[in-house]
């Protein structure tokens, strides 16, 4: 995915070789640029003016969870600044360019919990409209 | 009643019970190797995942943008094959109707195992806005089983993509050799 051998070697120079073997574990690349936030989780969020850089992969987060990482860990915020939204980081945000909702935001961001235990099981409450049909033989007369 | 409803709700009581299959720890050295052995089969399983186009309507034209470069599905080891024969996961996108069922089981039963199954938008997961038309699979979970549903209508490219990292998360937990040896 690079665009250069000299932009990945310089990269890889700039974040060391453990960390660069974490970077090609999780993201398949070499990276390197300034740190601009880290959320309450742990993850870390980068920001490079390269431009040696492809367009539009020039932020990028390095999860905290680099082993069962997944996009869901990332609050919305975060999530809306990685994919170029505002130009403004979460946590440069202040006073009046904050969003107010109508509805109570949770205090924690959860994770999509899909394939662990805490996943989301439906059951069904109401009583079935119909049944299902039994068959039944009456004995016969005589 | 007071008293027994708080007592019901209390967390004296064990509900969380691990299922069989939530029970992860090796108990001799053998599951340790058997361990190993699955993951490097899953890393290698989900690493090559090799979809057929099942592009019925317009949600294939979403799943097209995956494979063009903005979402490069390439750089992630995902190819389309044109043939059931080689490809390990069918991704059902679009309607599926009453006439096109049998092809797509067809289809399902020509793939080579391990195989698996992304339903991709609301017509493929339940029937979608075709629900209660007289020509339409309400689901194509009544003609093959289904892995991963991926809602929307149809659904953007990043969540058909979330739905791929999902499915590569599933290949990942795969307890073949382990399973097969606590027999």
């Amino acid at each position: 995915m690079s665009t250069s051998l000299y932009r990945q070697i310089k990269n890889i120079w700039a974040s060391g070789f453990q960390r660069y073997a974490k970077q090609m574990a999780t993201m398949g690349d070499a990276k390197a640029g300034t740190l601009v936030g880290v959320d309450d989780y742990g993850n870390e969020f980068y920001e490079t003016e390269d431009p040696d850089e492809i367009h539009l992969r020039t932020r990028w987060v390095e999860y905290k969870d680099s082993k069962t990482w997944d996009i869901s860990q990332i609050e919305p915020g975060w999530h809306y600044w990685l994919g170029y939204g505002t130009n403004i980081p979460p946590n440069k945000v202040s006073g009046e360019e904050k969003t107010v909702r109508g509805y109570e935001s949770p205090k924690i961001h959860s994770p999509n919990l899909t394939g662990t235990s805490g996943a989301y099981v439906p059951y069904n409450t109401a009583k079935p409209k119909f049944q299902s049909w039994e068959p039944f033989v009456s004995n016969r007369a005589s | 009643m007071v008293a027994t409803l708080r007592a019901f709700k209390s967390n004296k009581l064990p509900t969380n019970h691990p299922l069989p299959s939530q029970d992860n720890k090796p108990r001799s050295s053998l599951e340790y190797a058997l361990t190993s052995l699955d993951a490097v089969t899953n890393w290698a399983r989900r690493s090559s995942f090799w979809p057929v186009t099942f592009g019925l309507a317009c949600c294939a034209v979403e799943m097209m943008h995956v494979s063009t470069p903005r979402y490069d599905q390439d750089r992630l080891g995902i190819i389309f094959r044109a043939t059931p024969r080689q490809s390990d996961i069918m991704i059902v996108a679009g309607t599926l109707t009453n006439k096109m069922a049998p092809a797509l089981r067809k289809v399902y039963d020509q793939m080579a195992d391990p195989k698996w199954v992304i339903s991709m938008g609301s017509c493929a997961n339940g029937g979608g806005y075709y629900h209660y038309s007289y020509s339409v699979v309400r689901g194509c979970d009544r003609i093959v089983p289904v892995d991963v549903y991926v809602p929307g209508c149809p659904p953007t490219a990043e969540a058909l993509m979330y739905g791929i990292f999902r499915l590569q998360k599933k290949i990942q937990n795969n307890k073949t050799t382990r399973l097969w040896y606590r027999q």
